[in-house]
């Protein structure tokens, strides 16, 4: 039994360098365990102390060609973003399995590891979208100049699946994402990565904000009210990261008597 | 800001908000050019939703009137002339700020602006349109913007608001001109179609023809146009409404018909039912558009053996002929092509694709179905795999269609599977 640990997140490279490495010794998923930092389980059956591999990627690639279809490897890099502590261990068996079992695993809709590996990427996705859409910066100040700030807690590790998405979008403005993992600075031209971040430098408010809830509120028709149908979408574990959040209790509690209000003048009153 | 902006804002945003249309359409990808001034982009899909209300709605754009004051007088609208709603109007430049900051904080994809007729049509447009110029060429966004047109106003601004806009848009509103006659006396139906026709005419020029020095034409409202019916205000059936759209589908080549349920609206018209139309009514509309654009339905089958020329409001559509067409089930899901499998109540566009994928290797069984996620209850009356086929009594039953029924009330969200 060897034991991998892969210390940085979500710790794809990390991951294929090991991965080629433990190929080329032709070790089967059940030698290997998978660890991350901070995972305190042991494998009662290893009977000694960790064995790291310590091999460069290239020193693997040039012992061992490995070919595997372009959609998996892209497969793996959103499913080893999720949170989920199996999930190297998934993508080693798969690959294991795509060498040595079948080189059409993925068309395999039904199978199990395939399976669970496309739902943990569909998460993933979903979760990185949210981020897209629900993320909300802050103005303040920086050096004489507009400066944005964001403060989002992903699911997932989704932050870099969205670096590309922000750095194009807002282009031209100077801003920082910071999540409990990992911080995105951007000054219009570089992006600088720093890890565990003090959300410190994130604004206490911001002059926009109010406008934005002013909108929310009257753009909202209470002679409609489905809840469900907002729930879906928004589902309440994202809440926390949206200042329009607060409104929605109060928007539910008087839609009813704001509708029948509403039925009412049109009935030339009660 | 102001205190003043916020109230003006409050106004036209609540004023707004009786448009069904929320989202923002597919317009290709685009994005501002480096060490400029520019900002925004299109990721090349649908636009992203950014918040949902209590409503079940998406708030995509930032969705407002220009100004609610307006020199009309249709009945169903709650800014008509006669209405004593509280007015506002938004400078030009309040506008394009508002559209700036919301944008910059990440809360909305673009702006969706349409307004109330002040002094005549084409001043009104001309407004519109300078808002969306100076969004583009001044500050160089490349957000999503979405104008609706005024119909009556002079084809050169339409012209010029599509080269700034992503859609263009003109609400039919009503179906029928005898409904516009009785309920919107200024608006006349050959006016919005002629208007429709130029736009789509020009849509299309500036796609596919190129200068006589061999340049592209700029972009002309790239997300194509679009447009909204409402839905029970006046006595219009769903097979007036659906051969309405199916024709609007055809000649103008919409990208979406949006079908708005009259809402009660304050101040309302004495001309008005009292009663809102019912959501599901709405809800069905729109699942019967979706079979008639992507899954090959004809109208007279969506309406063959309805009641009035109304949609079962207890079924939605798909079912609702699968019900009525027993004959044609079980599918062998196994064996039946594309089309055939578009038919089964449950089966949607991504599932048949899976279903087609799976059994390229081997036959499908029930437990597959399962790990496929299908809604097992409701397709079990209409499938047959390798291991099991529904008696015929579960098919055939009198009470099936009584089983499958939903309650009226029932919140209803997603599209036709």
């Amino acid at each position: 039994m060897k034991t991998i640990t892969i210390t940085s997140v979500p710790g794809f490279n990390e991951w294929r360098a090991a991965a080629r490495v433990a190929l080329a010794d032709n070790l089967h998923p059940s030698q290997l365990l998978w660890r991350t930092p901070g995972c305190p389980q042991s494998d009662l059956f290893t009977g000694g102390a960790e064995q790291p591999i310590v091999q460069s990627p290239a020193d693997s690639a040039n012992r061992f060609q490995i070919k595997v279809p372009p959609r998996f490897i892209s497969l793996c890099e959103v499913v080893l973003c999720h949170s989920e502590r199996g999930r190297f261990e998934l993508c080693y068996r798969l690959l294991w399995r795509l060498l040595h079992e079948n080189r059409d695993l993925l068309g395999h809709k039904t199978d199990s590891d395939v399976l669970k590996a496309t739902a943990m990427a569909k998460a993933v996705r979903r979760d990185a979208y949210k981020m897209s859409a629900f993320l909300r910066f802050r103005k303040t100040e920086h050096q004489e100049q507009e400066y944005f700030v964001a403060w989002y807690e992903p699911e997932h590790y989704s932050l870099e699946l969205k670096l590309d998405f922000f750095k194009t979008r807002f282009k031209n403005m100077r801003w920082s994402i910071l999540t409990p993992y990992r911080a995105a600075h951007w000054n219009t031209k570089t992006l600088r990565l720093e890890d565990n971040p003090v959300p410190l430098i994130y604004p206490q408010q911001d002059e926009v904000e109010d406008y934005w809830l002013s909108y929310y509120q009257n753009t909202f028709n209470p002679a409609r009210l489905k809840v469900k149908a907002m729930q879906s979408q928004m589902p309440k574990k994202y809440w926390h990261n949206l200042p329009e959040a607060e409104l929605i209790e109060g928007l539910i509690r008087d839609a009813e008597p704001r509708a029948r209000a509403m039925l009412n003048k049109t009935d030339g009153g009660d | 800001m102001s205190d003043k902006l916020m109230a003006k804002l409050a106004v036209l945003s609540d004023a707004a908000k009786y448009d069904a249309s929320c989202a923002s359409g597919t317009a290709g990808k685009r994005q501002a050019k480096k060490g400029g001034k520019g900002i925004g982009s299109l990721t090349g899909g649908t636009g992203i939703c950014h918040s949902f209300t209590p409503d079940g709605r998406c708030i995509s754009l930032l969705k407002i009137l220009m100004t609610n004051y307006c020199i009309y007088d249709c009945h169903y609208c709650i800014n008509r002339v006669s209405s004593d709603v509280k007015r506002a109007r938004f400078s030009v430049q309040e506008v394009v700020d508002l559209t700036l900051n919301f944008y910059k904080r990440n809360y909305i994809e673009g702006l969706f602006l349409s307004s109330g007729i002040i002094q005549s049509p084409d001043y009104t447009m001309e407004s519109m349109m300078r808002i969306a110029k100076t969004l583009r060429v001044e500050h160089g966004f490349r957000g999503y913007i979405h104008l609706k047109t005024i119909p009556n106003a002079a084809v050169e601004l339409q012209n010029e608001a599509g080269l700034y806009a992503d859609r263009l848009s003109i609400n039919v509103e009503l179906p029928t001109q005898a409904g516009l006659t009785q309920y919107a006396p200024e608006k006349d139906l050959r006016v919005i179609d002629d208007a429709m026709a130029s736009m789509k005419e020009k849509i299309d020029e500036h796609k596919n023809s190129v200068t006589h020095t061999g340049k592209r034409l700029p972009r002309f409202s790239p997300g194509g146009q679009s447009t909204q019916m409402i839905i029970g205000a006046d006595g219009s059936n769903d097979k007036t409404i659906l051969t309405s759209s199916v024709n609007l589908y055809d000649r103008h080549k919409l990208r979406r018909v949006y079908y708005s349920a009259f809402s009660p609206i304050e101040h309302a018209s004495q001309l008005l039912p009292l009663k809102p139309a019912p959501l599901i009514r709405e809800h069905r509309l729109y699942q019967a558009d979706w079979l008639l654009r992507f899954y090959d339905f004809k109208l007279d089958e969506i309406l063959q053996g309805t009641q009035n020329d109304m949609l079962d409001m207890q079924h939605d559509p798909k079912l609702a002929w699968a019900l009525r067409n027993r004959h044609v089930f079980p599918v062998d899901l196994n064996r039946a092509d594309k089309y055939l499998l578009l038919r089964v109540p449950g089966l949607g566009a991504r599932t048949a694709q899976k279903i087609l994928a799976v059994r390229r290797r081997g036959q499908l069984r029930w437990a597959d179905l399962a790990k496929l996620r299908l809604p097992l209850q409701k397709i079990k009356p209409f499938v047959s795999v390798a291991d099991y086929r529904p008696s015929s009594k579960l098919l055939e039953a009198d009470q099936l269609g009584a089983r499958m029924a939903q309650p009226n009330q029932l919140e209803l969200f997603g599209g036709v599977v």
